[in-house]
């Protein structure tokens, strides 16, 4: 039965199903399935006539499937909206990790460098281990994100355009971000820390701010690549 | 020893009579699928058999909409999840059960006449 198990947790990942929803089908089919077999096993048949009977009862893998993928309301979102989940789910991912690194560095620049007109300046002890913690989000967030959308992607095996789509909006983004920084007031003598979206006025800059983009969506693609390659490559040799 | 051939299913005339049938056994009390399938046979003498597999869709169709709710519970040994009504599958379970009731009775009372007089 794990091949037909198998067959089956394919079909309905495929189909869109929500892979909590098929995790908790297959393990209750299973229950199901040794119920049955020792019903039939109890009613006087030997071992192999028993779970051929049993498994006759449970269902053809169609069946099984088709009861499953006719519930939409069983989906998982990123099969009735992908467009919302890769598209606007990543965009929405970077910008909370982006916001997280501005709140890291504006409160580390208030707690560790209150007298400084910049958190820009060297610094030891606590503070590196804080600011560090805003630069990694800074940094490697949009990576994550994409990472993430890599993991959701393979888990629910979706479609190849989409994963991709969503991780060159997410670098094309980090790529133009940039951190603004305005010294403490006179008169509350708190500083400001705001992110904005700038593309280079020269060319060279614009070709460096692409470079980066491409940089940072190749390292998000790059396990998922790996990992659809691999898949390929079984399904090749199992054919 | 009963046939190993597949039970045969009735799939037409059934839509939404197994989401009737399940709500009404677990209004009774808490089931797993199983269970769920057999008190099904069992208590319709054979007439409404949903095919065993399938019941699982229904079941997670039912929780997703929030009339039923489940939990995880050991028995003799063998997790399994329970199945039992929520206050808003009770409420469901009562509008079916009267739509239900009214669409039998003007079916019955369409063929009690004519109908009953031809068979006879």
């Amino acid at each position: 039965m794990q091949k037909q198990f198998a067959e089956l947790r394919e079909r309905l990942l495929r189909a869109g199903v929500a892979p909590r929803h098929v995790r908790r089908y297959l393990s209750e089919l299973a229950d199901h399935l040794a119920d049955l077999r020792a019903e039939e096993e109890r009613a006087g048949r030997g071992r192999a006539l028993a779970e051929a009977a049993a498994l006759a009862r449970l269902g053809e893998v169609e069946a099984l499937a088709e009861a499953m993928i006719a519930r939409p309301d069983l989906r998982a979102w990123s099969a009735r909206a992908p467009w919302a989940v890769f598209g606007i789910g990543s965009v929405a991912c970077v910008a909370v990790a982006y916001a997280a690194a501005c709140t890291i560095l504006w409160t580390g620049w208030r707690i560790f460098l209150p007298a400084r007109e910049t958190p820009f300046v060297a610094i030891d002890g606590w503070a590196t281990a804080y600011f560090g913690l805003g630069k990694l989000l800074y940094f490697c967030g949009p990576v994550m994100v994409g990472w993430g959308m890599g993991l959701m992607a393979a888990r629910q095996r979706i479609r190849l355009i989409w994963p991709p789509a969503g991780m060159a909006v997410t670098a094309l983004i980090a790529c133009m971000v940039q951190v603004h920084l305005r010294r403490p007031d006179a008169g509350s003598g708190w500083g400001h820390v705001s992110l904005g979206l700038t593309m280079g006025s020269t060319r060279g800059e614009i070709l460096e701010q692409l470079i980066y983009a491409a940089a940072l969506f190749i390292a998000s693609l790059l396990p998922y690549a790996i990992w659809r390659l691999g898949r390929e490559r079984g399904a090749r040799r199992a054919a | 020893m009963r046939p190993m051939a597949e039970r045969e299913t009735n799939p037409n005339f059934m839509n939404g009579v197994p989401e009737l049938l399940i709500l009404r056994l677990l209004a009774e009390q808490e089931m797993y699928g199983y269970e769920i399938v057999q008190a099904l046979r069992e208590r319709t003498s054979d007439v409404v058999a949903v095919g065993e597999g399938v019941v699982y869709p229904v079941l997670h169709g039912l929780e997703q909409e929030g009339a039923l709710k489940s939990r995880r519970k050991t028995v003799q040994g063998r997790s399994r999840i329970y199945y039992s009504l929520t206050a808003a599958g009770k409420g469901r379970l009562a509008k079916m059960t009267a739509t239900w009731t009214s669409l039998a009775g003007a079916i019955g009372k369409m063929l009690g006449g004519s109908y009953a007089e031809a068979v006879c």
